[in-house]
C-alpha cells in the first residue's frame, strides 16, 4: 500500500504538469474557438442565403460523421501530402475546435429553434429590429436551453483530448503511460490519470450547475 | 384611421379571407365577431403586420403598404409601429422581469431614456394593477396577471391602435373579468381599440362597432344595436352558437 501511495506521490507532479500544460489549456482554447465556430455556422445555417446554408450543414455533416481521431491523423499526417505541415498543437487546436464546435453548431440550432414563435411575434409586435430580436428574446432564451448540451460537449471535448498522443503530443494520459511503461505499475497510474480526469469533470459539473442556476433564475422550479 | 382594402389569404386550399376591406375609426372601440375559422385573428394580424395578405393593401394614419410583393423592413416597419398586439398566449418574454418586459420596449425603439421609460413602466402598471410586482418574472404570475402586463407593454410604446386577439380565451372567468377590466378602461378613455373576441358581451357592452366575418368576408359593419337586432341568418345562427357561452 505504501509503495502504492509513493508510486503515486512521485508520478503526480509529471502528470499534473501534463494536465495543466496540455490537457487543461488545449481543452479551453478549443472550446472557446469551438463555441466562435459554432455561432457562426448556426447563423449561417439559419440565415436566409442558400449557399451558406448549405456549407454550415455540409461542414456539421463531415465533423458529426468521422471520428475525432480520423480527423487528427488527416490534419497532422495527412495535410503534409498536400504541402500542408501544421504543428501537433495546432493540428490538435484545429481538429478539436472544428470537432466540437459542429456539436455545439447543432446544440445552438435546436436551442434557438425551440423558441417559441410567440415570443418573436411579440418582439415583431413591439416593432423590434432583428439584432435587437436576437439580443433580447432569441440570444439569453436560447442560451439557457444551450448551456446544459454546451456543458455535455465541454467535458466530452476534454476527455477527447486523451487521443493527443497519437499525433506526439504529451498529454496526462501520454504521461502515464510513460510512467507505467518504465515503472510496470500500469493499473497504479492509469488509476491516477484517470482520478485527474475525474477531478476536472467534477470541478466543470460543479461550475455548469452553478450556470445553469443563474440561467435558471426566472424559470418557476418545478418543486418549490 | 385604420383601412384595410381587398384583403385575400389562403392557407394551402382553405381561402380564408377573400377580398375583405373594413375602416377602424380612431377613438373607439372596434369588436370583430365571428366563427371559428372566419379569419378574425388573420384580419387582426393583418393590421400589424404579422400575418401578410396575398392581395390587398393596408394604410394605417400616413402609411400605407400594398401587399402582393416584397415589402423592405423599413416599409414594414414604418407601418407596424401604429399599433400593439396583445396575443392570447400573451407572449412575455420569460427571461425579463415585468419593469423590464415594459419598460425595454419603447427604449429600444429610441423613443424614451430608460429613466423616462421606467417612469412610463410604472405609470403603464398601475394603470392595469400590476404596480407592485415590477421586479416579478413573468412565469410567478398567473395568466390573467401576464395578460394585464401584456397590456401594459403594448401601451408602453403609445400605439395609435390597440390590438386584441382573443385576450381572455385562455383565461378562467374571474381572471379574465379583471384583463376585460382593463379593456373596458381603455376603451371608456377613448383609446382605438380592435378586439378579436368571442366575448358577446364585451361586444354588447363596449364596442362602438362590430365587424362579423363569415364565410371569408365582412357579414356585417355597424352599431352593436343593429347586429343584436339583425335578423340575418348567419348572425343568428352565431348568436345562438356563441351568445349563450
Amino acid at each position: 500500500m505504501t509503495e502504492l501511495f509513493s508510486l503515486w506521490a512521485e508520478s503526480l507532479p509529471q502528470l499534473l504538469l501534463a494536465t495543466l500544460t496540455v490537457t487543461i489549456p488545449l481543452s479551453a482554447l478549443a472550446f472557446v474557438l469551438a463555441l466562435i465556430v459554432a455561432v457562426i455556422a448556426t447563423a449561417m445555417r439559419m440565415g436566409r442565403v442558400k449557399p451558406l446554408q448549405w456549407l454550415s450543414r455540409f461542414y456539421v455533416w463531415l465533423f458529426r460523421g468521422t471520428p475525432i481521431l480520423v480527423q487528427l491523423f488527416i490534419i497532422f499526417y495527412g495535410l503534409p501530402a498536400i504541402g500542408i505541415t501544421l504543428s501537433a498543437w495546432v493540428s490538435a487546436i484545429i481538429a478539436f475546435t472544428l470537432n466540437t464546435g459542429a456539436y455545439a453548431a447543432e446544440t445552438l440550432r435546436a436551442s434557438v429553434q425551440s423558441i417559441p414563435r410567440g415570443q418573436i411575434e411579440a418582439a415583431k409586435t413591439l416593432n423590434y429590429t432583428g439584432w435587437q430580436t436576437l439580443r433580447h428574446v432569441i440570444a439569453p432564451q436560447a442560451l439557457r436551453i444551450a448551456l446544459p448540451p454546451l456543458g455535455n460537449d465541454l467535458i466530452d471535448l476534454v476527455k477527447g483530448t486523451s487521443l493527443v498522443m497519437v499525433i506526439t503530443l504529451a498529454d496526462v494520459f501520454q504521461v502515464g503511460r510513460q510512467i507505467a511503461a518504465t515503472t510496470f505499475q500500469p493499473l497504479a497510474l492509469y488509476m491516477e490519470v484517470a482520478l485527474i480526469y475525474l477531478i476536472i469533470f467534477t470541478v466543470l459539473s460543479w461550475i455548469q450547475g452553478r450556470a445553469e442556476k443563474v440561467s435558471n433564475r426566472y424559470v418557476r422550479s418545478t418543486n418549490a | 384611421m385604420l383601412e384595410l382594402k381587398n384583403v385575400s389569404k389562403a392557407f394551402g386550399d382553405n381561402q380564408v379571407l377573400q377580398d375583405a376591406s373594413l375602416t377602424v375609426r380612431d377613438g373607439e372601440t372596434t369588436v370583430i365577431l365571428g366563427p371559428s375559422g372566419s379569419g378574425k385573428s388573420t384580419l387582426l394580424r393583418f393590421m400589424n403586420l404579422l400575418e401578410f395578405p396575398e392581395t390587398g393593401s393596408l394604410s394605417i394614419n400616413d402609411d400605407a403598404v400594398t401587399f402582393g410583393g416584397r415589402l423592405t423592413d423599413a416599409q414594414i416597419r414604418s407601418v407596424r409601429k401604429h399599433s400593439a398586439m396583445v396575443f392570447q398566449g400573451y407572449n412575455l418574454f420569460p427571461n425579463q422581469t415585468v419593469v423590464d418586459n415594459v419598460s425595454l420596449p419603447p427604449v429600444l425603439n429610441g423613443k424614451l431614456s430608460k429613466a423616462q421609460a421606467r417612469e412610463r413602466a410604472q405609470e403603464v402598471l398601475d394603470r392595469v394593477g400590476m404596480g407592485d410586482r415590477l421586479d416579478e418574472y413573468p412565469d410567478n404570475l398567473s395568466g390573467g396577471q401576464q395578460q394585464r402586463v401584456a397590456i401594459a407593454r403594448a401601451l408602453a410604446v403609445d400605439p395609435d391602435y390597440l390590438l386584441f386577439d382573443e385576450p381572455t380565451s385562455a383565461l378562467d372567468p374571474e381572471l379574465a373579468a379583471d384583463v376585460t377590466r382593463v379593456m373596458v378602461d381603455l376603451a371608456s378613455e377613448g383609446r382605438s381599440l380592435v378586439v378579436v373576441t368571442h366575448n358577446i358581451e364585451f361586444a354588447r357592452q363596449v364596442a362602438k362597432r362590430v365587424i362579423f366575418l363569415a364565410d371569408g368576408s365582412v357579414g356585417f359593419d355597424g352599431t352593436p344595436e343593429e347586429f343584436f337586432a339583425s335578423d340575418s341568418e348567419r348572425i343568428q345562427r352565431y348568436l345562438s352558437t356563441y351568445g349563450t357561452a
